[in-house]
């Protein structure tokens, strides 16, 4: 889609066997680190209750149970990742809970093997390790900084480390689906805008995808930002159609946006005695519409409120 | 048709494969009832086709975007990770892995490094008792001395299983880092030759007339020497062969040479793994129990002529690339 920015907005196109191109977000460092933490939080505790229940074992088969434990401390340490992502479609469970998946750079699952080594290669990605030790801290062990994979990932657009540059892999975004749908207008005037609006009304391709643009976010705007943002749009388009230039300019927008995408030319009636009723219903008093009396009724009006907003 | 009227049209299919998704992911994959799976593809292609068609119908870029996330998590449920390719793994490790291994350059520099600073180091630490002291940190020694105090028979067995397992950790962990650092080669191979210095030297140490431990050493050790010590050879082997790639890029992008080398160190890797696994094997039943010297010296005799045969006879017949 040519309105989304695919630097800014870090979203990678995908062909499918479908034939369609679909967009996945890919996933920074940012959305890793925690989900990485996670898994090995979890580890730790899977080390942990391996190393209690073997002990446990310890009267059964004598100190044995430590040469098992070193090696499934080994098997856990090196493959966690490894198993869990072929097992689990490219995820492991601190993947699953934080909404990320690994998937080869075409979009495609991964395989055991890529899932495998691209963990295995984590060590690197994790170095350069150093120690507290040569800073006159305490030598507590060795501490990962994870500056090369860093680095490996400032390095390409998909913010592959080094373990999925040589596996052909990347981590992506998994979202819940967002919201979807038509904004929906409070204010009578925008359907009796509408009806002033030329009959054969006819806007380009990214003229229309502007207007939905700013109809589905303004919800979230206040009125003195609405105007600024709206004018840069609406002043020419004022101009053009032949409306009074202090009509407000949210107002014509919204008008806009109702005739191209929500309704016709004959449900504005019925939309507008709708929204009226609403409104009188939430006791506006004091609203009347259309007064003939020479005045433009659509110039901004504080009085007249959206669902949310507070007038600045 | 307006959007409006369209949006109210599709949002019962579009919530319902959203359902289906998240319902589909709690699921195993035999878990789904077939009707239902039928009917996620059908959705599945309609939300397809109403991306495809997005543009044609003027769909506000919210919807838009909702319906690449949409299709993208469904498009992930339907295509599953292909788990372990097993069925071509015969081939694999009988023709191409030991063609490859016989003629692949990186394997041969990394066998030759390991090889000859393990030997040297053996060497000196046998003929000059000041190499093993300055070569092995002292906890390693005392370490050494502590495990191979008595003979391996007359120790209990659980205490045989637990050096075991040290070992079989310490050894694999040992090859898994030659392979990772040496994508950035300066540090695999410097992995490389201190292991091979630091276990030269504990063998040459252990080797020495007066060190009493050292005949139980061996009858440790020699059994599955032969395996274990390959493998971390050619795992550095396989780590040089990724460090090459992104450096030594033959007129590809450094990206591409880099999947190119991956590809060609995978199977290497993937011997070596399995190298690791059959000396973990013979560590673990073999090594540490009190049969007689001869019979585990009989093992690393064929387990040497394995390794020969699988590199030579099966591998001389490929050509190099």
């Amino acid at each position: 889609m040519s309105t989304v920015n695919q630097q800014l907005d870090s979203t990678i196109q995908v062909i499918t066997p479908e034939n369609i191109a679909f967009e996945y977000q890919v996933a920074g460092p940012f959305r890793r680190f925690p989900a990485y933490f996670l898994d090995v939080v979890f580890r730790i505790g899977i080390e942990f209750g391996l190393f209690w229940m073997l002990s446990l074992f310890s009267i059964a088969v004598g100190s044995a149970w430590v040469g098992f434990w070193l090696v499934s401390f080994f098997l856990i340490g090196w493959f966690y990742g490894g198993i869990f992502e072929t097992f689990m479609n490219g995820q492991t469970p601190g993947k699953r809970i934080f909404g990320i998946r690994v998937l080869t750079v075409d979009g495609r699952p991964i395989n055991g093997l890529q899932a495998v080594m691209r963990n295995i290669l984590r060590e690197v990605d994790a170095g350069p390790m150093i120690s507290l030790a040569i800073v006159g801290g305490p030598g507590l062990g060795i501490i990962p900084t994870g500056l090369v994979g860093l680095l490996a990932m400032a390095w390409n657009r998909r913010f592959q480390r080094l373990g999925d540059l040589v596996c052909r892999t990347m981590v992506i975004v998994e979202d819940r689906p967002w919201s979807h749908g038509v904004a929906r207008f409070e204010d009578p005037r925008v359907f009796q805008l509408a009806s002033y609006l030329p009959v054969d009304l006819q806007v380009s391709r990214s003229m229309s995808a502007a207007l939905a643009q700013y109809a589905e976010r303004r919800k979230f705007f206040t009125v003195a930002r609405r105007r600024e943002v709206a004018a840069h749009l609406a002043r020419p388009l004022l101009a053009m159609l032949g409306l009074p230039h202090d009509t407000s300019y949210d107002l014509l927008l919204c008008a806009m946006y109702y005739r191209l995408f929500i309704a016709d030319r004959k449900q504005d009636e019925e939309h507008a005695a709708q929204a009226a009723a609403r409104l009188r219903a939430r006791a506006h008093p004091g609203i009347t519409f259309l007064e003939s009396n020479g005045v433009n009724p659509f110039v901004s009006r504080p009085d007249v409120r959206d669902k949310g907003q507070i007038p600045s | 048709m307006k959007v409006a009227t369209l949006l109210e049209q599709r949002r019962k299919n579009w919530s319902e494969l959203e359902q289906l998704c998240i319902s589909m992911a709690r699921l195993r994959r035999a878990g789904v009832p077939a009707e239902t799976a039928t009917r996620f593809a059908a959705l599945y292609r309609a939300a397809c086709a109403d991306l495809a068609l997005a543009d044609a119908y003027e769909l506000p870029p919210n919807t838009v975007q909702y319906l690449h996330r949409l299709v993208a998590r469904a498009h992930n449920q339907l295509y599953r990770s292909r788990r372990f390719d097993v069925r071509s793994w015969g081939r694999l490790l009988m023709v191409d892995v030991p063609q490859r291994l016989f003629h692949d350059r990186c394997v041969h520099v990394a066998l030759l490094l390991f090889w000859s600073t393990f030997i040297g180091s053996a060497l000196l630490a046998y003929y000059d008792p000041n190499w093993s002291a300055r070569a092995m940190p002292d906890a390693m020694r005392q370490q050494l001395e502590e495990n191979f105090k008595d003979p391996l028979g007359a120790r209990p067995a659980e205490a045989n299983l637990q050096m075991a397992g040290f070992y079989i950790q310490h050894n694999t962990s040992i090859g898994l880092r030659c392979f990772a650092w040496g994508v950035l080669i300066v540090p695999g191979l410097y992995e490389t030759l201190t292991n091979a210095l630091v276990l030269g030297a504990a063998f040459g140490y252990m080797g020495r007339p007066e060190v009493i431990e050292g005949t139980h050493f061996f009858e440790f050790v020699v059994g599955h020497g032969p395996f274990e010590l390959t493998a971390i050879a050619l795992s550095a082997g396989a780590g040089l062969r990724l460090g090459l790639g992104w450096i030594h890029t033959g007129g590809l992008t450094r990206m591409k040479s880099l999947q190119q080398a991956a590809n060609r160190a995978m199977p290497v890797m993937g011997a070596a793994m399995v190298l690791f696994f059959l000396a973990a094997l013979i560590e673990g039943f073999v090594s540490p129990t009190a049969l007689p010297f001869p019979w585990k010296a009989a093992v690393a005799v064929f387990s040497s002529s394995l390794l020969m045969f699988y590199f030579v006879v099966l591998g001389y017949p490929g050509k190099a690339d």
